[in-house]
């Protein structure tokens, strides 16, 4: 196991290479540059090539991802061009709200999906299993920055009961994270619910109903187990999306988060920022992918096997 | 670790990471606080260094003073100087200080203050600021002397702006580039507390401020003790705040929120005269604008009645020449303004021998009368841009709208294979028409690749011989006359600057001070009991 | 077995779910390509004399703020975005199986480097790559099927690889390969065919999830160039429209919500038709 865990993380270091490669080309090949976003009516060209020079932005592309790396290996994210603070600091201050919402989103939408997978399979082909599933559809059908208006118009504007924007205490957490969770409960509860209907089939469940134990005993505490293997594999692979997977929320409800501020970013193409921000995102759901790997391998150990 | 235990150490996990990090945020105040939402040509302002910034919020202007201060009818008031003069040639002006002002880190306001401040904007972004001025003469301790390279007349325009706010020499020298960022040291009436970059401001009451200007009812400690700025983007969610008092002022209210924002009782409203302008620019150098008569037609074309009522919901006014209504330049004989005039664009466009085509787009030997329409993305611009292609269609000219990205769109304009792109400018002088007419500008900021020698000789006297005011603005009207005549642009809209408030947290002075909302108003405003 | 595959799509329209999802986008696609015949005024056709008025009988489904007939506009959107998604997952289903088959047929370190990239692909988010691709590519629709595209290669990459390798396995290629059959042969002949069916069902489950992906990248302005409407566009100018003329807004949303619904509904009930399921959940 533990040779195991050792192997993927080496293979790691190439991949944070060419990951860290491919974010520089792409933010590059956007057309545009910063100091354009520095300058206003009235400096004079003289300026624009003394900021240039400032920002290494005068130098070819292979210099300045050079510097870029170099510094990255010494911990040093670089300095935004356009907001003029260190990028790590920049990051620390939206990670936070970014994670948040994220978790609290993930969270909800774990704990209702299996909820909701759990009743569906243990009323299988019942009404019940039929309502659920209409519900749960209807739910990741409609997008989530039109849920995320109609949930403001009734819950904020007509009740009042929560605040319409903004990230201060948790009840303005609310409706975010339900307008952002809704989408993932369709995709836990149907795998619940698919894993757990075939995992009542399997031959273990057979002789525990034979060994007399009662159903929801059976169900809960045997099938279900069973049946969130998958599930947990799934929620490791959206460890990227918690970070970054909720740009749209973010900008309807204005709240501060990575996304917003990558967002920001690549519009006045700030590249230092961008760069940090798509490498971390990528590396995190790389390392999201791995941990859904382990955790797979740790409960099943076929996989150590098969995968390389 | 099994896995039920791996799943509830992950759970806890993030619960409590949830809880801390709720815990740690902001909390409201208590008595005589509120929250404005900043305007969105103010977003993302970075720091709050009026020397080095190239864009800064309410937030400088609260925290800095200017030696003076402009109205909203472009007349200036004293405020850190009492009073000025300018010598006979224009090549020099005295500045009175005023005496007893102290900076929020106790440091004196004074004639080496300002000494030392004038001298920072060499080799900043705002040099050009200060470019007319040669050195400064210290004469006494509240009063200095500018010796000037050439004459100035606009250097009473440039002190006045934000970007000429004064901060503490010995703060500012102490922190180095983080500047504006971890501190803001000024002598106004709000001190920085904290500040997020896209997120918020918080400032809080200066009390031993007393040197206020005859803008300010109050001119003492502002009655409003705690003040956060927020900058929400989507503006829906702004104008829903408003209404329902979670934040008690909008300084800029969007243009389609105004008749729904009219609608609520609690909501009260101020006007601004405009300090923008759209139109739009024709490409002068290659493609169907290089025609005179073809920029002349389009412009003639354009009914700017229909961009007032649907685009801004009637709020603002048309623009028939390109500076904003408030400068007396943009006051040119009538004769030179543009105004729709559909059948004449037909029989200019019929007389140039583009004739209409059977399905009513015009064509010149065998070539269809097609024209790439270029706007930024913004919803006001992109519907703008949706009322003047429906226009061109009835004049027979087809076009195709592009959307770009604001910075994209500049990269753009700089290749210059652009044709028709509808524009915007927010800046209260009359130099804007040296900033986009200029051939020294060629091809950018000067995108309508704007060169002829008649405009570059208007242009010269206009900005480098004007003795004094009264003759600048003559100058700048010849100029602008002369570019109206050839049709260098087509003026679109004027939009107003309105503020709405919420009249249950808020009491707001009738009237605005200030060419926009402000020093002179916020101090005036209180909070209701 | 290629006779026999033509059945489950019977067998699926005779469900009763089946049928009324197949009825609805049979009648939404006829809807899409006859709407120049069948909206009731130009899409473009602007009257600021009726602006954002409430749906009436002249005007079904009320009129937007220039006043455009919402309904042709409606019409016309749904060309435009069902066209954005099938082009879109077309390109995705293409290039995912091509890539998928040779990773699972090939194997080894093509196979490791080839996932590796198309992962990556997975890490950011699709409004990202969509806001990025439109700044490089030039505004338009290509950008947006480009984004879309790549927002699913993944899935029916890892999908197709997975078919292919268990297909591999199996005797009836072997068989094959002792035969003398060549790489090409074997792919295109053999294994392509039988890991095509679970392909389509998510092809047809994907382009639910393209057109809300469409509408999240039409309210950011990126796709369709005014004034040619797609539901996301008509939803872009909009957002401050919810509270003056909330019939310009929540139409569209709710047309992209029943279409994906049916959709699924279809899919699924081809996917019980074809009892492919634990094939689908392999990948």
């Amino acid at each position: 196991m533990f040779l195991f865990i050792i192997k993927r993380l080496v293979l790691l270091v190439p991949v944070f290479f060419v990951v860290s490669l491919v974010v520089f080309l792409i933010i590059h090949l956007v057309p545009g540059n910063p100091i354009d976003n520095l300058m206003r009516a009235g400096s004079s060209s003289a300026q624009r090539v003394q900021i240039a020079a400032k920002y290494g932005l005068d130098r070819s592309l292979a210099e300045q991802y050079f510097v870029w790396m170099s510094r990255l290996m010494t911990g040093d994210l670089g300095t935004s061009i356009i907001q003029g603070r260190p990028v790590g600091a920049l990051i620390a201050r939206n990670l936070p709200y970014s994670l948040q919402l994220g978790g609290a989103a993930l969270l909800f939408s774990a704990l209702t999906g299996i909820t909701a997978g759990v009743l569906a399979a243990s009323f299988h082909g019942t009404r019940l299993d039929d309502g659920i599933s209409g519900l749960i559809l209807l739910g990741s059908t409609v997008p989530s920055f039109w849920l995320g208006l109609l949930l403001i118009l009734v819950f904020a504007v007509w009740l009042g009961w929560v605040p319409i924007s903004g990230a201060r205490g948790w009840t303005s957490l609310i409706l975010p994270v339900i307008a952002t969770g809704v989408g993932g409960i369709a995709l836990v509860a149907r795998v619940t619910r698919i894993a757990m209907i075939e995992t009542a089939r399997q031959d273990f469940v057979m002789l525990l109903h034979a060994k007399g134990l009662s159903p929801l005993v059976i169900q809960l505490r045997h099938v279900l187990r069973h049946a969130l293997v998958p599930v947990v594999t799934i929620l490791a692979l959206r460890i990227g999306w918690i970070l970054g997977g909720t740009v749209t929320i973010e900008y309807v409800f204005a709240r501060p988060g990575l996304g917003s501020l990558l967002i920001r970013g690549l519009n006045q193409r700030d590249y230092p920022l961008v760069q940090a921000c798509l490498l971390m995102l990528a590396m995190a759901v790389i390392l999201g992918t791995l941990i859904g790997d382990i955790v797979q391998a740790a409960m099943d150990p076929r996989q150590r096997e098969e995968r390389p | 670790m099994n896995r039920r235990e791996f799943l509830a150490s992950t759970s806890v996990v993030t619960l409590g990471l949830g809880l801390v990090l709720t815990s740690g945020l902001p909390a409201r105040a208590a008595d005589s606080e509120a929250v404005i939402v900043l305007s969105s040509s103010e977003a993302g302002a970075p720091n709050q260094d009026p020397i080095r910034a190239t864009l800064l919020s309410l937030a400088s202007n609260l925290i800095y003073d200017r030696l003076v201060e402009q109205d909203d009818d472009q007349s200036y008031h004293p405020h850190l100087a009492e009073s000025w003069e300018t010598g006979a040639d224009g090549m020099s002006w005295t500045f009175k200080l005023r005496q007893g002002v102290t900076f929020h880190d106790s440091e004196p306001f004074n004639a080496a203050a300002v000494a030392w401040w004038i001298g920072k904007y060499k080799g900043s972004p705002n040099e050009y600021m200060t470019a007319a001025i040669d050195r400064v003469e210290i004469v006494d301790d509240y009063t200095v002397r500018f010796v000037m390279k050439r004459p100035e007349p606009n250097l009473i325009f440039n002190l006045a702006q934000q970007f000429m706010g004064i901060p503490s020499p010995k703060s500012y020298e102490a922190s180095g580039d983080s500047y504006g960022v971890t501190e803001a040291i000024g002598t106004g009436p709000y001190k920085l507390e904290s500040f997020v970059v896209g997120q918020e401001t918080v400032l809080v009451a200066n009390e031993d401020y007393a040197w206020g200007t005859d803008l300010s009812e109050n001119r003492a400690a502002p009655h409003i003790k705690r003040l956060t700025l927020r900058e929400i983007p989507d503006s829906s969610t702004a104008f829903l705040e408003l209404k329902t008092g979670g934040v008690g002022m909008l300084s800029s209210v969007p243009d389609e929120f105004l008749p729904q924002l009219q609608k609520e009782k609690q909501v009260g409203f101020r006007n601004l005269p405009g300090i923008g302008v759209t139109y739009l620019n024709f490409n002068s150098q290659s493609g169907a604008f290089a025609d005179a008569t073809m920029r002349q037609a389009t412009a003639l074309a354009i009914d700017q009645s229909a961009v007032l009522k649907s685009v801004y919901s009637g709020a603002g006014r048309e623009a028939h020449q390109f500076l904003i209504s408030s400068l007396a330049e943009s006051k040119v004989d009538p004769q030179f303004e543009i105004h729709h005039d559909l059948d004449k664009a037909k029989k200019l466009l019929d007389q140039t021998g583009w004739i209409n085509g059977s399905d009513g787009v015009r064509t010149k030997d065998n070539k269809r009368l097609r024209i790439k329409l270029w706007t930024r993305s913004e919803t006001e611009f992109r519907r703008t841009a949706e009322i003047v292609q429906a226009q061109l269609k009835v004049l027979g000219m087809e076009t195709e709208i592009v959307t770009f990205d604001n910075t994209t769109l500049r990269d753009q304009l700089r290749k210059g294979e652009h044709e028709l792109v509808v524009s915007h400018y927010d800046w209260n002088n009359a130099d804007i028409l040296d900033w986009f007419y200029s051939a020294k500008n060629i091809p950018f900021p000067n995108s309508a690749m704007w060169n002829d020698a008649k405009s570059e000789e208007l242009h010269d006297i206009a900005m480098l011989q004007s003795k004094n005011w009264d003759e600048r603005v003559a100058n700048f009207k010849k100029y602008q006359e002369y570019l109206l005549s050839q049709y260098a642009f087509a003026p679109l809209h004027e939009p107003a600057q309105n503020t709405a408030y919420n009249k249950d947290l808020l009491e707001v002075p009738e009237r605005i001070r200030g060419p926009q909302f402000g020093q002179p108003t916020i101090v005036d405003m209180k909070t209701v009991q | 077995m290629r006779a026999v595959r033509a059945m489950p799509m019977l067998k699926a329209i005779a469900s009763v779910k089946g049928s009324i999802a197949g009825l609805y986008l049979l009648f939404l696609i006829g809807g899409a390509l006859f709407a120049p015949w069948l909206s009731p005024y130009p899409y473009d056709q602007q009257d600021l004399t009726i602006m954002n008025q409430p749906p009436s009988l002249t005007h079904l489904m009320g009129t937007d703020e220039f006043g455009r007939d919402v309904l042709s506009r409606m019409i016309t959107g749904a060309r435009t975005s069902l066209s954005v998604s099938v082009t879109a997952i077309g390109v995705s289903v293409l290039s995912g199986l091509i890539l998928g088959a040779a990773c699972g047929y090939f194997g080894g370190a093509f196979d490791r480097v080839v996932m590796i990239g198309v992962d990556l692909t997975w890490s950011f988010p699709e409004i990202l790559i969509a806001l990025m691709l439109v700044a490089i590519i030039g505004p338009g629709l290509q950008g947006v099927v480009l984004a879309i595209a790549i927002a699913y290669l993944a899935q029916f990459t890892r999908l197709t690889r997975t078919q292919v390798m268990v297909l591999k396995g199996e005797t009836f290629v072997e068989a094959t390969v002792n035969l003398g059959a060549g790489h090409t042969h074997i792919l295109f002949a053999h294994l392509l065919p039988n890991a095509l069916a679970p392909v389509l069902v998510a092809a047809m489950l994907a382009t639910g999830d393209a057109i809300i992906l469409e509408a999240t990248l039409g309210f950011f302005g990126l796709g369709a160039q005014p004034p040619t409407p797609s539901w996301g566009a008509m939803m872009s100018s909009g957002t401050a429209q919810l509270f003056i003329a909330p019939w310009v807004i929540l139409l569209p949303g709710l047309a992209v919500a029943l279409t994906v619904i049916f959709l699924n509904l279809f899919g699924d009930a081809i996917i019980t038709a074809l009892d492919i399921r634990t094939k689908l959940r392999e990948a």
